[in-house]
């Protein structure tokens, strides 16, 4: 049994793990939800959870299931997408000053990321975000944590490609 | 668009690894001497560079925590609610048959015989309202080795935290809280936990209270019989249960026609209010009024209790031959 109380838990990581859910599902009121569901889901296995586990990767996966099922309805998945869509049209609005431009490269890696397939998100965001380790990544997704390791560098991928085309990229080696 | 060469594709993932802080040592230093001869690599490696500047940007931007404190504290909100309602359960085996133990977060709130069955349909807590349960795991563990210690003999007590939340009135509460403090190897007549509630009349609704305490074995109902001495009865009709509960505490037991006692005349006897346990032949005996007697199995349960032997007939100088 362990010995830390869940007041501790919830205090420790209440606040990574409503972020987490904020980025990846992206809608307020949903995610503020998936946390607590969270929370509630890790209370009601908590008593058996073995004392050596890592109770912050375990959340990420309590949390990125949920977030998987959330996203598993397709009404909801064509909301997120419309909205992400809306999101990375207004990033992609020319800004002349060019004070703007480092904003409008992170706007627009937020739309990409958004725009990323599920589990690619999930694992960009577990690893890039919040540095879990590609085994917990792994565990999380249901799958290895080469493949997790194959997302993350996936979605790096695309935000290169696509910060690229719009010349938003270096062009000299510096 | 000219093909990229071989050489390049093959360091592409180290390449990126060690852009973005993810490569090894070792492919670190290839990507290094790569990049010394290569520009094209160069160019895709400063891009790779960018891209994790950005994303850096994106890590420690902070998003907004107005919704933060108040998620929070409906979390609380509902959290304290779950509290109220979650048992967690687990089913074992056991020499009395399969046990149900169910704690909640306060402590054991029930152990039942399920003789109906082995799966939770075969409970109580399948028709109880307003509770959510979880089939637990290791943590009820403990209490299960503790409680088997107990029914073979090895452990006198069960010092379980306990929530009564299960009891079905506040009158079965104080009968259960009056039946916890029946000591190891002792029995007492209902009508003496009755005579200490003060309601010397209440032996039947005692009984009844008895009959559906949700913690047997750790609450020592089957310690309490009747006047004569009878067992009487035991989680409904199991008898055959409460005899081998007593017989693990060395409280002998008896059959007399066809009903099953403890066998009196081989036990101490203590009297309501005493401090001192007597032979069941003490001369003082007559003296007293006739009252609901705890009878103790053995001298040492007695003095463990917090008794001292009778002065009178002195059971330390001619203890019982059992």
């Amino acid at each position: 049994m362990r010995q830390e109380s869940f007041e501790a838990v919830i205090s420790s990581h209440h606040g990574e793990i409503y972020r987490y859910l904020q980025r990846v599902i992206g809608r307020s009121g949903d995610a503020d939800d998936l946390s607590q569901e969270t929370f509630l889901r890790a209370f009601r296995a908590y008593g058996s959870l073995p004392g050596e586990a890592n109770v912050r990767a375990w959340l990420f996966a309590i949390a990125t299931n949920l977030a998987k099922n959330y996203f598993r309805s397709e009404t909801r998945r064509r909301q997120a997408y419309g909205e992400v869509r809306a999101t990375v049209r207004e990033a992609e609005d020319p800004t002349p000053e060019a004070e703007l431009a480092s904003r409008q490269t992170e706007a627009m890696v937020e739309g990409i990321v958004r725009r990323l397939p599920l589990k690619q998100r999930l694992a960009f965001m577990q690893r890039k975000i919040h540095g879990l380790e590609y085994e917990a990544i792994g565990r999380s997704l249901g799958c290895s944590a080469d493949s997790a390791r194959a997302h993350v560098f996936q979605a790096l991928r695309k935000i290169r490609q696509t910060l690229d085309g719009h010349g938003l990229l270096p062009k000299e080696p510096q | 668009m000219s093909k990229k060469p071989a050489v390049c594709v093959q360091i592409e993932d180290d390449l990126l690894a060690t852009a973005t802080g993810e490569a090894g040592p070792s492919a670190a230093r290839r990507v290094e001497t790569h990049l010394a001869a290569c520009a094209t690599c160069r160019r895709e490696y400063q891009e790779y560079r960018a891209v994790d500047g950005a994303v850096a940007t994106l890590r420690d931007e902070p998003i907004p925590n107005g919704g933060l404190a108040e998620a929070r504290e409906q979390l609380e909100t509902r959290l304290a609610d779950l509290r109220g309602r979650l048992l967690t359960y687990r089913i074992f085996p056991s020499p009395l048959g399969h046990i149900l133990i169910a704690r909640s977060e306060l402590g054991i709130s029930l152990v039942e015989y399920l003789d109906r069955g082995t799966s939770l349909r075969a409970s109580r807590l399948s028709h109880e309202p307003g509770v959510e349960l979880v089939e637990g795991g290791g943590e009820l563990e403990a209490i299960y080795r503790e409680l088997l210690e107990y029914l073979h003999g090895r452990r006198k007590r069960l010092e379980w935290p306990l929530d009564l939340r299960l009891t079905r009135s506040d009158f079965h509460r104080t009968v259960l809280q009056a039946t916890a403090a029946v000591p190891y190897g002792a029995v007492i007549p209902y009508a003496g936990i009755a005579q200490e509630l003060g309601k010397a009349s209440a032996v039947r609704a005692v009984a009844q209270a008895l009959r559906w305490n949700p913690l047997p074995i750790v609450i020592p109902c089957h310690r309490v019989i009747g006047t004569s001495g009878d067992l009487t009865g035991y989680a409904g009709k199991k008898l055959g249960l409460k005899q081998k509960l007593l017989s693990v505490e060395g409280i002998p037991t008896t059959r007399r026609g066809g009903t099953l006692g403890i066998a009196s005349q081989a036990m101490y006897i203590l009297y309501p209010g005493e401090r001192e346990y007597c032979l069941p032949t003490c001369p003082s005996f007559d003296t007293h009024l006739p009252a609901p007697l705890t009878r103790f199995a053995s001298r040492e349960d007695a003095e463990v209790a917090g008794f001292a032997p009778c002065t009178t007939c002195r059971p330390d100088l001619h203890p019982i031959s059992h």
